[in-house]
Formats: C-alpha cells, sequence, structure tokens
C-alpha cells in the first residue's frame, strides 16, 4: 500500500504488536502542523478517554470521573507513527511490546486479580 | 477430504445454531393458534437468513475478519457505537431466553421451579466456554442438537395434510385474532433472523482460520444448515397445528407445549421435548454467549478466542463471564421464560436494520473482498432485506403491544 487514506487506512484499524497480540485499536490520530510544510501524522492515541472524546464531551467527563477506579495507569496511550513496521488491510503492526504499554494494563490487572482466581484460570494448570 | 468432513461439522453447526428456544416458541403459538397458515414467515425468514448466514461467511473467509471488527474498521467507532450498544443488551436478552429454556426444561424434569435452576445452568454454560476449545464446543452441541430432530419424525407420525401445509407457504390473511397473527409471523421472522448468529458466525470462520477456498464450503453449510434447522421449525410447527391447535391449547406458557410430542412419542415424549429443549437452548447459549465477547472484543480490538487460554485473553473470557451471570439474573427473578422469549423476538426484529445495513455496504467494497463481492442478484437481495428489515423495527413494538399474546 503506497497511499494511506487516514480516514479509510489508519482511524479504527486493528493494532498488533511485534508478537501478534492484539493490543487495541486506533482511537485518534494526531497531526503535526507547521507553517512552512503540509500537516504531517505524528503519532496516534488508543484509549477509552480518546473514543469519549469523538462522541460528546459529556461521555468524557464520565469517564474522566471514572477512571479513580481504572487501574489503567495513561489514560490516553500516544504511539508514534515512527513504531508502525507494516499497514495491511486487517491491521497495523508496531514494532513495540504490547504487554509492556498501558493498552495491557486492563488485562494484566483483570488477568492476575480475577481470571487466575477462577477454577481452571491459572495457565499451568 | 478435510474441507468435506467441515462441511458436514459445518452443517450440523449451522442446525444447531438455527434452531433454539425463539424458534421452539414462536413456532409452537404459530401452531397451536394458527395451524399451517404461518409457515410461509417461517420460509421467508429461513430465505432471507440463508442469504445473510452466506454473505457473513464469505465476508470472513475472503477477508479474514469478523462481521463486528470489520464494521469498526471501516464503517468507524461513531457509526458502531449505537447500534453495538443496542445489540450487547438484545444479546443479554436472547441469553436470558436461552438460560430460561434450559432452566424450563430442567424443571419439566425435576418439578424444582425454573428460577432455582438459573445459576446452576449459567454455571454449566460458563463451564463450557472456560475450559472448552471451539471446535469441542462446536461439535459437542451440534451433535448433542441431533435430537431435535424428534420434532420432524413426530411430523411425519401425524401425517398432517400435505395439501394444507403447502397452502401454508403463501401469505394468507388471516380469519380471526389479526394482530396476533402478524406478532407471531413477525416473532417467527425474529427468531430466525437473530443478530447473534451472524457475529457468531463469522467470528468462528476466522477462529477456524477460513480463507478465500472456504468460500463454497460456507455456501454449502448455509444453504443446507439453514434448511435443515428449517426443516425442524417447520416439524415444530407442524406437530403443534397438528396436536395442540384441535384441543384449543394456545400456548401461553411452556407447560402447554411440553405436551407437543406425547401423541407421537407416548412413553418417550416428554422426555424427549425437555432434552431437545434443554440442549437446542445450551447450544444457544453458548453461542450467543461466545458472539456477545466477540462483538465486544472486536469492537474494541481485544485479544479474543474461544481457543486461547483465559490467562490469555482475560478480558474477552471475563465479557461472557458477566453477560451469562447477567442475564442468569433475569430467570432468577422469576420472569416467564415464554414471556421473555416471545418479547426478545420481538425486540430481535426491531434491531434488524442495525445488522443488515452494514452487510450492503461492506458486501460491496471491492478492496477487502476483491472477486468475492456481492454481486446484482445478492444486493437485490439484501436491499430487500434492509427495507423488510425496516418495517419489521417499525411494525414490531406496536404488534407486541396489541398482538402479544
Amino acid at each position: 500500500m503506497h497511499e494511506l487514506d487516514l480516514a479509510r487506512d489508519v482511524m479504527d484499524k486493528q493494532l498488533i504488536d511485534r508478537d501478534c497480540t492484539e493490543m487495541g485499536r486506533i482511537d485518534g490520530v494526531l497531526l503535526e502542523l507547521s507553517d512552512d510544510a503540509p500537516p504531517r501524522v505524528d503519532s496516534f492515541e488508543l484509549g477509552f478517554v480518546v473514543l469519549a472524546e469523538r462522541v460528546h464531551p459529556r461521555l468524557l467527563a464520565l469517564l474522566e470521573w471514572l477512571r479513580r477506579w481504572s487501574v489503567r495507569k495513561t489514560a490516553r496511550q500516544i504511539v508514534q507513527w515512527s513504531a508502525v513496521e507494516e499497514v495491511t488491510e486487517r491491521y497495523i503492526k508496531l514494532s513495540i511490546d504490547a504487554t509492556e504499554t498501558p493498552a495491557f494494563d486492563w488485562e494484566r490487572w483483570l488477568g492476575m486479580n480475577v481470571v487466575e482466581h477462577l477454577p481452571g484460570g491459572k495457565e499451568e494448570e | 477430504m478435510k474441507k468435506a468432513l467441515q462441511l458436514a461439522l459445518g452443517i450440523l453447526t449451522a442446525v444447531g445454531g438455527f434452531f433454539d428456544v425463539g424458534n421452539l416458541a414462536t413456532s409452537a403459538q404459530a401452531g397451536a393458534r394458527f395451524r399451517f397458515q404461518l409457515i410461509w414467515s417461517l420460509l421467508f425468514a429461513t430465505i432471507l437468513v440463508i442469504f445473510l448466514v452466506e454473505m457473513s461467511g464469505r465476508f470472513a473467509a475472503a477477508s479474514g475478519k469478523a462481521l463486528p471488527s470489520a464494521i469498526r474498521d471501516h464503517l468507524g467507532f461513531s457509526f458502531w457505537l449505537g447500534p453495538f450498544v443496542i445489540l450487547t443488551l438484545v444479546h443479554l436478552l436472547v441469553l436470558g431466553a436461552e438460560i430460561g429454556g434450559i432452566s424450563f426444561a430442567l424443571q419439566l424434569v425435576t418439578g424444582i421451579g425454573f428460577q432455582w435452576w438459573a445459576f446452576p445452568v449459567a454455571i454449566v454454560i460458563w463451564l463450557f466456554l472456560w475450559r472448552a476449545t471451539f471446535s469441542a464446543i462446536e461439535n459437542s452441541t451440534s451433535l448433542l442438537g441431533l435430537i431435535t430432530v424428534c420434532f420432524v419424525v413426530a411430523a411425519f407420525v401425524h401425517h398432517p395434510p400435505l395439501h394444507q401445509v403447502a397452502a401454508g407457504a403463501l401469505p394468507t390473511l388471516p380469519s380471526h385474532d389479526g394482530a396476533t397473527y402478524w406478532f407471531i409471523a413477525v416473532s417467527i421472522i425474529g427468531s430466525v433472523i437473530a443478530p447473534y448468529l451472524f457475529y457468531f458466525y463469522s467470528s468462528g470462520a476466522v477462529e477456524d482460520k477460513w480463507d478465500r477456498s472456504y468460500v463454497a464450503v460456507n455456501r454449502g453449510i448455509s444453504v443446507i444448515g439453514m434448511t435443515f434447522g428449517s426443516a425442524i421449525a417447520l416439524g415444530a410447527l407442524v406437530v403443534a397445528a397438528m396436536v395442540l391447535a384441535p384441543r384449543g391449547i394456545h400456548v401461553s406458557d411452556y407447560n402447554q407445549a411440553a405436551a407437543m410430542l406425547t401423541d407421537a412419542f407416548p412413553f418417550w415424549g416428554f422426555v424427549l421435548f425437555a432434552a431437545s429443549m434443554g440442549i437446542a437452548c445450551l447450544g444457544a447459549a453458548l453461542e450467543v454467549a461466545l458472539s456477545l465477547a466477540y462483538a465486544t472484543s472486536q469492537t474494541f480490538g481485544w485479544n479474543w478466542g474461544e481457543d486461547l487460554h483465559p490467562r490469555e485473553d482475560a478480558r474477552f473470557s471475563l465479557t461472557y463471564t458477566v453477560a451469562i451471570f447477567l442475564s442468569a439474573l433475569i430467570i432468577a427473578a422469576g420472569i416467564d421464560p415464554l414471556k421473555l422469549t416471545l418479547f426478545t423476538m420481538v425486540i430481535n426484529a426491531a434491531v434488524l436494520p442495525f445488522v443488515t445495513i452494514p452487510f450492503l455496504l461492506l458486501m460491496n467494497d471491492r478492496r477487502l473482498l476483491g472477486r468475492h463481492c456481492n454481486g446484482w442478484f445478492s444486493n437485490a437481495i439484501v436491499v430487500m432485506i434492509v427495507i423488510v428489515s425496516f418495517v419489521l423495527a417499525v411494525v414490531s413494538i406496536p404488534l407486541a403491544f396489541i398482538g402479544g399474546t
């Protein structure tokens, strides 16, 4: 793919990390604006607050309020475009490890604090 | 050989996915109240669902994407948010109806009230999903689901008047209870074109790693599987027409439907009814719970897959866990399973536009599907389905108030 249509090929696209683990979707795109050059894609954002911002400011306010109970450290995860390794019809592959990013905070917390305590929840079983 | 086996298994799964508590309840009511007159609505809905299931499978095989994932990808979060929230609520209601069906089957066998069975049933469904792989679930429930063929056998045992059955295939106006007639017609369509079927089927195709070589297999599964499933629902309708209608039984609760098979199978009829209901609903409950977890995980881009250990996709696994226990609450609260089922089938019909419109948009994406895009004939069918779904959305809720039983 040589030409990228931001709305069609980037926004809402599935993200996978370097090990092909699904780590979320592109919830927002950040452009870099300068006076003497055309806008350039700088990075993209992941997180429920980014989605809420797209829907309605009140939903954003509600999510910001709910964040006091969130285990996710960074509500708005920003990934630099330079981390993009591959863009396909199905996914955008990154060169990072998803499990070490805020995108996996909930997955990790639920795995350790809920799944492991349920019957058959331990991997070694 | 492998593909032939998958075709056979797929057909069994499709039969299992087709026949559930909604089909049983609506077929029994249709036969009991209007004898063979509503067969047309079952046949009409079957034709529509064959096309939609075929498209769901073709889409997954050609693009490698399941429907919920593709809707977010290509139509965006703002488009998908409303339908996603509404369809999640509908999934919870359908799951509640299926849990109600299993609980009622257990009440028939044990005499213990259905509401007491809601949480034990929820635990069994959860354990299945928590411990079993996708293919184990697919194969076990579909093979056990073959017990529902007893409705077809019973229909033949009663020697129904074939000319009347054939005449029912053509729509006719009712001679009595017009509002109830149309309410049941809409409920039948809502029970056959259940949203979960498409999300489950396309996600299952991705789980089974279908590629473009599966397009033909998919066509066979959708046509033969849905036709067989419809034949079972037709069997239930014919049996209700032969057994319940002459006695003036209108099926206002499942207890009245439970005697459907005792004329054809005097000794085993009661147990066969309970077993058919319980197993069909168990299969459907597993599919609905998975469908909800698939749709949620794909919408937010989480790790998902029934073949992964719950530790590897904690959010996916906990989504179906929460859904199962929330839905069980509805039944544990003592809400009548039949009323819940009929209400849910009407809601299914009301939300159909949310399900059908994405088909029209996605199945014409040539970049995604290449030569497997819809042709003019498939598009004409989808446009017709979208129009029908809008009509159903408008009439279903008023009909539930005017003609609901």
